[in-house]
């Protein structure tokens, strides 16, 4: 386990920032910690980092006490904090040679080059970091996160300002990282991120962990269904069948709305459906029911 | 490379590279620009014996020194905070107190930036008269204890502030306070009161050892005490920026 | 007459009796090394002696040195705080006949026309003891350089604003 959280306090002076968050992140897994704001996410990354001491509970993190045990964690774990500032003087190869050599990895100029391209940054030469656009500072940091090599990654709301594009991209490289083992925390409020990329979740508010699991498991246990806009090329078959793990929402002519239990496996569905003669020609994936989901608990839903 | 000297040279070139740094430089060399033009413009100044001249512009530069510590001390800490870019250091694989002394390093290659642009304005001030070495030597000695002493101060009150605004006003207003005796003349000096701050502050301690190396002849070595006691701030100061920097959180 | 010359013999007497001796003396001399014609920078030294000539010890001997400018229309007394930081001599007692010998240096701050005096006092005393004036004058000398100051003090803020700018621009240019 790459983080286990269980639950852990976090206290600072007489307020109690965290009350009883829980959390377990595995390799190869992305996880979205969503919560609205003021809800302890940031707090709960800082305890993860061993930057804030628990005041009960227990936090581990590869391992490892994250607070006693900093500098094991931090040299394994790259992290990209919410406001992440940069020496704007500096410019991108000047700023990861300078996080290189503080990680013990001096960098060579082809290896900036291609830690560079890795996140598909490509500065003009010498070029301040103070003339970076929001996108190019956030490949940037997502570049210095990655200098250790690290086997879990932190990101704190990283798609925040960017465009279309960027955010795709971003996504692209997550789940690249991922896929080659990594793990990855993603706090973020951006519930279609989380739709796209986690197949772990947890819900905070006000300082509490009130859901935690995989993604569809959440969403099972809590009877939400996954939505989905149908596209047909002919018309639909008479009296409309349809699998019991579907049901038809509303449409006509050559589109429907269709939600699937949670349950279910998508693709199965959709196999039924055309054994049922429906003429599917495009299948576009509306939400997850994770925002009706989000919306129960945040205001004032429990559990 | 060790993580110190590559905080310190990062520290240092956020002076000399960074337009805001160099924005600073240029302050100071205006101020003291100003403050030797005045030594030959200004009719009571430009009677000045030339030991009187290196001392006042010894204590010039110690003062501008200590403001400049403070800018540069409060920025490190409260100011990268505010900035975002604290967070990634402190999350990497180094000891805090490599991060520290880092930074407290970059803080003195401030004050040695300052000093050597403080060279040939005392060249110029106090060449030609007796005293300059060794006012050259005392302002090393004693000034060195009390800027990084006011350096480490601004970092110790950005890091338990948390705000650039409130810990500059805080530093300036503690600068101003230790500059005062300065200001208000010898007349203050005289009380008891005035005497007992003269020797707790440590501004008047380091100006008092100037002022007897410089001006009255004395061996620089006859004012260990005071050197002690300048070393004693900084050591105090140390502890305070230590303190506040192992409390730094997000 | 000799009636009258008695009465003044005894007014004299009696007048002798309540003005107390002045058992201390003091006398000053310029070291001989000093400058013959002294200018801003140098540096004075004076040589006191002051000499019991009482006949009862005296405890406590306060010396100190005074400064006063001389010049028409200046006449004032300089504080002595940039010229010497040996501005008195304690003595804890001085017995009849014994002397001590004090070095008073002096640097010389600003130019005019002085006079030092060296005083002194003792605890049991009941005057002020003061000795000779010594009389000097300082040559004004121009103490800063302004062929030194002026290129310095505008060659240095202008090598900065230099790097500035060249800074700025390469930025802009980079941007």
């Amino acid at each position: 386990m790459l983080i286990e959280m269980k639950a852990i306090q976090v206290n600072q002076g007489n307020a109690s920032i965290l009350r009883d968050v829980n959390l377990s992140l595995d390799k190869g897994s992305i996880y979205g910690l969503i919560g609205p704001n003021g809800a302890g996410k940031t707090t709960t990354i800082a305890a993860a980092l061993g930057l804030v001491p628990v005041s009960a509970g227990s936090v581990r993190v590869l391992g490892k006490d994250p607070w006693t045990e900093s500098r094991f964690v931090h040299a394994r774990t790259g992290a990209l904090p919410e406001q992440s500032g940069f020496y704007e003087w500096m410019s991108a190869e000047e700023y990861l040679a300078f996080f290189g050599n503080l990680y013990e990895r001096p960098l060579t100029r082809g290896e900036i080059a291609q830690r560079l391209s890795q996140v598909a940054l490509a500065p003009r030469p010498g070029q301040r970091i103070s003339t970076f656009s929001r996108g190019m500072r956030q490949r940037l940091g997502l570049a210095r996160a990655l200098i250790p090599e690290p086997e879990l990654i932190i990101l704190d709301e990283p798609t925040n300002g960017l465009d279309p594009r960027g955010r795709r991209e971003l996504h692209d490289i997550l789940q690249e990282l991922a896929a080659d083992g990594i793990g990855v925390l993603l706090c973020t409020h951006l519930l279609d991120d989380v739709e796209r990329l986690c197949d772990r979740i947890g819900v905070l508010v006000s300082g509490r962990t009130v859901v935690e699991g995989g993604l569809a498991d959440v969403l099972s246990a809590n009877g939400l269904s996954q939505r989905f806009l149908v596209r047909l090329s002919a018309e639909a078959p008479p009296d409309e069948p349809h699998p019991r793990e579907a049901s038809i929402l509303t449409g006509n002519g050559g589109w429907r709305i269709v939600d699937v239990t949670p349950a279910a496996k998508p693709e199965d569905v959709w196999r039924k459906f055309y054994d049922l003669g429906w003429p599917l020609v495009e299948i576009k994936r509306e939400n997850t029911g994770l925002e009706a989901l989000y919306l129960a608990l945040t205001e004032g839903g429990t559990a | 490379m060790n993580a110190v000297a590559v905080i310190a040279r990062k520290e240092a070139g956020d002076l000399l590279r960074s337009p805001r740094g160099l924005s600073w430089l240029l302050a100071m060399a205006a101020a003291l620009s100003a403050f030797s033009l005045l030594l030959i413009s200004d009719a009571e100044l430009s009677l000045l014996d030339n030991a009187e001249a290196v001392y006042g512009m010894c204590a010039v530069i110690m003062g501008l020194g200590a403001l400049l510590a403070i800018v540069m001390g409060v920025d490190t800490v409260a100011g990268e905070k505010e900035r975002g870019s604290l967070v990634p250091l402190l999350i990497a694989p180094v000891a805090r107190d490599r991060i520290l002394f880092g930074k407290l390093a970059g803080i003195a290659m401030v004050w040695a930036a300052m000093y050597l642009l403080a060279l040939p304005y005392l060249w110029a001030a106090g060449g030609a008269g007796q005293n300059l070495a060794e006012g050259l030597v005392s302002l090393a000695l004693l000034g060195t204890p009390v800027v990084l002493g006011f350096g480490f101060l601004a970092m110790g009150m950005g890091a338990r502030l948390g705000s650039t605004r409130s810990a500059l006003m805080v530093c300036l207003v503690i600068l101003l306070l230790a500059a005062s005796p300065v200001i208000l003349g010898p007349s203050l000096r005289q009380t008891a009161v005035g005497r007992i701050f003269d020797w707790i502050n440590p501004l008047s301690v380091a100006l008092n050892a100037l002022d007897a190396v410089i001006i009255d002849s004395q061996a620089v070595v006859s004012q260990w005490l005071h050197w002690n006691l300048t070393l004693l701030f900084s050591g105090i100061t140390l502890w305070f920026a230590r303190d506040g920097f192992y409390r730094t959180a997000l | 007459m000799k009636r009258f010359t008695a009465i003044c013999l005894f007014l004299l007497s009696v007048v002798a009796l309540a003005t107390p001796a002045f058992a201390l003396r003091i006398s000053i001399v310029p070291d001989h090394g000093n400058p013959a014609s002294p200018q801003m920078g140098d540096r004075l030294r004076f040589h006191t002696a002051i000499q019991n000539d009482g006949n009862a010890a005296q405890e406590g001997v306060l010396a100190w040195i005074s400064l006063v400018e001389t010049d028409s229309g200046k006449e004032q007394p300089v504080d002595l705080e940039d010229w010497s930081a040996h501005k008195a001599v304690v003595s804890a007692a001085l017995l009849p006949g014994q002397t001590v010998e004090s070095i008073w240096p002096m640097r010389l701050i600003k130019a005019g026309s002085y006079r030092v005096v060296v005083s002194a006092m003792s605890r049991s005393g009941e005057t002020l003891t003061a000795s000779p004036f010594v009389d000097f004058t300082v040559r004004q000398k121009p103490v800063v350089e302004s062929s030194r100051i002026v290129p310095v003090a505008l060659s240095a803020p202008l090598l900065i604003a230099g790097l500035l700018i060249w800074r700025l621009r390469e930025n802009r240019a980079r941007a």
